[in-house]
C-alpha cells in the first residue's frame, strides 16, 4: 500500500480549480455542463482510487477526466462543433489517462490566477451579496446546496435561487471569454474583498455548534484572501488588511468557547490557546497593510484584534488605542455595534461611569435600544458603575436571541443559574 | 495454519441516488484509508468496481449486459484473509462500503482442497 495521501479538503478544493480552469477555456456559458463533468471525475476518483493507488499527479488525472467528460457532453451538442474543434487536440492528448498531462500547468501560478478570475467574476456588484457569497462557496469552495444552506443558516431552496442568479449571470453576460481585465478586476477588489469578510464572519461569529463547520468558513476565507494577496491585483492595502484581521482573530478562534460549547468572554479565554502562528501572520499582514494611503474598516478591526492579541494579558490592554480603532470603524463604517463596542472600551479605559455618561447622551433610535447588545450594555455599565443594575439586567436577559448569548449575559452579569 | 481466503461480493441497489458533495467524498475517501489500513493483513485484493456492462456465456446462448434492469447490482468484489468467518464479517462490515444505503456484502469462503 502506498503511503501517499491527498492534501486536506483535496476533493472540495479540486473542485473550485476545475471549474476555474474549464470555464476559462470553455466559457462561463457552459457553467451547468463543467459543473457535471466536474462532480463526475469527482465520482469517478473516488472509484478508482479507493481500489487502486493514487495517481502520480491526482490534480492533473481529474482535470483529463472532467475535460474528457466535458468534451463528450459538447459533443452531444451539436451546435458546439467550433468549441470541439478547437480543443480536438487536447482531447487526443488527453486520452491516455495517467500520462502526466500538461504537469507544469498544474505547478503553475496560472492556476491560481483561474481561480481568482472566477472569484472576481462572481463578485459582481449588479448581483445581491447573498448570491455573491453563495456562489463563492459553491463554486470556489465546493461545498453543496445542502452543506451552503447549513453554513449560513438559510434554506435549500433560498440558497439554490441565489446559486442561480449568479450563474445565470455569469451565462447571460460573459458568454464565452470570463477572462476579466486588469482594469475590471481592480475595480471590483473592493467586492471580493468584502465578499471574503463576509465568508469569515459568517464563520467566526456564527452561533453553529460544531466548530470544525465555522473553522471551515474562516479557512476558505484565508485560503482565497492569500491566493488574492499573493497575486498583482490584490496587492493593496486593502486585501492585506482583511488577512489581518482573519489572520488576528482566526487565532483566537479555539479559545473563543468552552468545553460544552458555550461562548466565553475575552476576559476568561485561555491565552495560551491562541495560535501564535496566526498572531505572527496577521502582524506582518497589518504592517504591509500601513503602507498605503488607503484606510479601511479592515484597518480598524486588525488594529483592535492586534491590540487583544498583543497585551500580554486582560489588564494590560491598551484600551485607549482600542477605543480609538472603534472611532476610525464608526467614520468607516457607521453602524450603532461599533459605537457600543466603543462604549464597552471606553469603560475599560475611563470607568464605567464615564462610558455611561456618553452612553446616556447618545441619541440612540428607538430600534437600537429594543435590541439586547443596547440593553447588555447599559446592564453592565450600571452593574459596573455601582448603581441599581436590576431592572436593566433582567431586560437584557429577556431580550437575548439565544440560549449561549442568555448564558453568556448571566455570566458577564454576575446573574447566578438558579 | 494458512487463513481461510473469502471472496466477497458487493451489491447495491439499481438506480440514481443523491451525488456526494465534494467534503462527503473527502470524508468517504479517509474512512476508506482508515479501514484499508486497519485491515490491511486481511486484504489480499482490493478488487475493483465492476462495469454495468459485459456479457453472460452459455453453452448455448449468450446475454449481453448491461445488467442495470437487475434489482440488485454487483458493484464490486473484493478477496479477503481471516481465521474464520466471524473475523472475515467483522472486516466487511467495518468496511465503509457496506454503510451505503441498500449496499449489501455477500462473503463467501472459497473452498480449499
Amino acid at each position: 500500500m502506498s503511503g501517499k495521501t491527498l492534501p486536506d479538503h483535496f476533493f472540495r478544493r479540486e473542485y473550485g480549480k476545475l471549474i476555474a480552469v474549464l470555464s476559462r477555456r470553455f466559457g462561463g456559458y457552459q457553467i451547468e455542463a463543467i459543473e457535471d463533468a466536474v462532480q463526475n471525475a469527482l465520482v469517478k476518483s473516488i472509484e478508482q482510487w479507493t481500489y487502486q493507488e493514487l495517481p502520480e499527479n491526482p490534480s492533473a488525472w481529474l482535470f483529463t477526466v472532467a475535460k474528457n467528460n466535458l468534451l463528450n457532453e459538447l459533443r452531444n451538442q451539436s451546435s458546439r462543433t467550433a468549441l470541439i474543434e478547437q480543443h480536438s487536440l487536447e482531447i487526443n492528448q488527453g486520452s491516455e489517462l495517467n500520462q502526466n498531462l500538461e504537469p507544469s500547468y498544474f505547478l503553475s501560478q496560472e492556476i491560481n490566477d483561474d481561480l481568482l478570475n472566477l472569484l472576481f467574476v462572481g463578485c459582481d456588484k449588479s448581483l445581491p451579496l447573498e448570491s455573491q457569497i453563495v456562489f463563492t462557496l459553491r463554486i470556489l469552495c465546493g461545498f453543496s446546496i445542502d452543506e451552503i444552506a447549513e453554513r449560513l443558516f438559510i434554506s435549500k431552496q433560498n440558497t439554490y435561487k441565489r446559486l442561480q442568479r449568479a450563474k445565470n449571470k455569469l451565462r447571460n453576460t460573459i458568454s464565452a471569454n470570463i477572462e476579466l481585465s486588469f482594469e475590471e478586476k481592480t475595480e471590483r477588489l473592493s467586492t471580493v474583498v468584502k465578499v471574503l469578510y463576509l465568508m469569515f464572519t459568517e464563520g467566526y461569529f456564527s452561533s453553529h455548534a460544531d466548530f470544525t463547520i465555522r473553522q471551515e468558513l474562516c479557512e476558505e476565507a484565508l485560503r482565497l484572501g492569500e491566493i488574492l494577496a499573493n497575486n498583482k491585483l490584490g496587492q493593496k492595502p486593502e486585501p492585506y488588511a482583511l488577512l489581518a484581521l482573519i489572520n488576528l482573530h482566526f487565532a483566537r478562534l479555539p479559545a473563543r468557547q468552552d468545553h460544552g460549547g458555550g461562548l466565553l468572554l475575552l476576559e476568561e479565554q485561555d491565552r495560551t490557546k491562541w495560535r501564535a502562528e496566526f498572531v505572527q501572520t496577521g502582524l506582518f499582514w497589518l504592517s504591509k497593510s500601513a503602507t498605503g494611503e488607503k484606510f479601511t474598516r479592515y484597518h480598524a478591526e486588525a488594529g483592535i484584534a492586534a491590540e487583544y492579541c498583543l497585551a500580554s494579558s486582560y489588564s494590560t490592554i491598551r484600551w485607549d488605542k482600542v477605543v480609538e480603532n472603534y472611532q476610525l470603524l464608526e467614520r468607516f463604517n457607521p453602524s450603532p455595534l461599533h459605537f457600543l463596542n466603543r462604549i464597552i472600551a471606553t469603560a475599560e479605559w475611563k470607568g464605567a461611569k464615564h462610558a455611561l455618561a456618553i452612553l446616556e447622551e447618545f441619541e440612540a433610535p428607538t430600534w437600537l435600544k429594543s435590541t439586547y447588545m443596547w440593553k447588555a450594555v447599559l446592564a453592565d455599565l450600571y452593574l459596573r458603575s455601582e448603581q441599581i443594575a436590576g431592572q436593566h439586567i433582567q431586560a437584557a436577559i429577556e431580550a437575548a436571541p439565544s440560549e449561549r448569548i442568555r448564558a453568556l449575559l448571566k455570566k458577564r452579569l454576575k446573574v447566578d443559574n438558579e | 495454519m494458512s487463513q481461510q481466503k473469502y471472496l466477497c461480493i458487493q451489491r447495491s441497489q439499481g438506480g440514481q441516488c443523491e451525488p456526494p458533495s465534494p467534503a462527503q467524498m473527502e470524508q468517504m475517501f479517509a474512512k476508506f484509508n482508515a479501514w484499508k489500513e486497519k485491515f490491511k493483513d486481511n486484504i489480499l485484493d482490493m478488487g475493483g468496481k465492476l462495469e454495468p456492462s459485459g456479457a453472460v456465456v452459455k453453452s448455448d446462448s449468450v446475454i449481453d449486459g448491461p445488467f442495470v434492469e437487475v434489482k440488485e447490482i454487483i458493484g464490486g468484489y473484493m478477496l479477503i484473509q481471516a481465521n474464520n468467518i466471524e473475523q472475515a464479517m467483522q472486516v466487511v462490515k467495518e468496511s465503509p462500503g457496506v454503510a451505503m444505503p441498500g449496499s449489501s456484502v455477500e462473503i463467501r469462503p472459497i473452498a480449499m482442497p
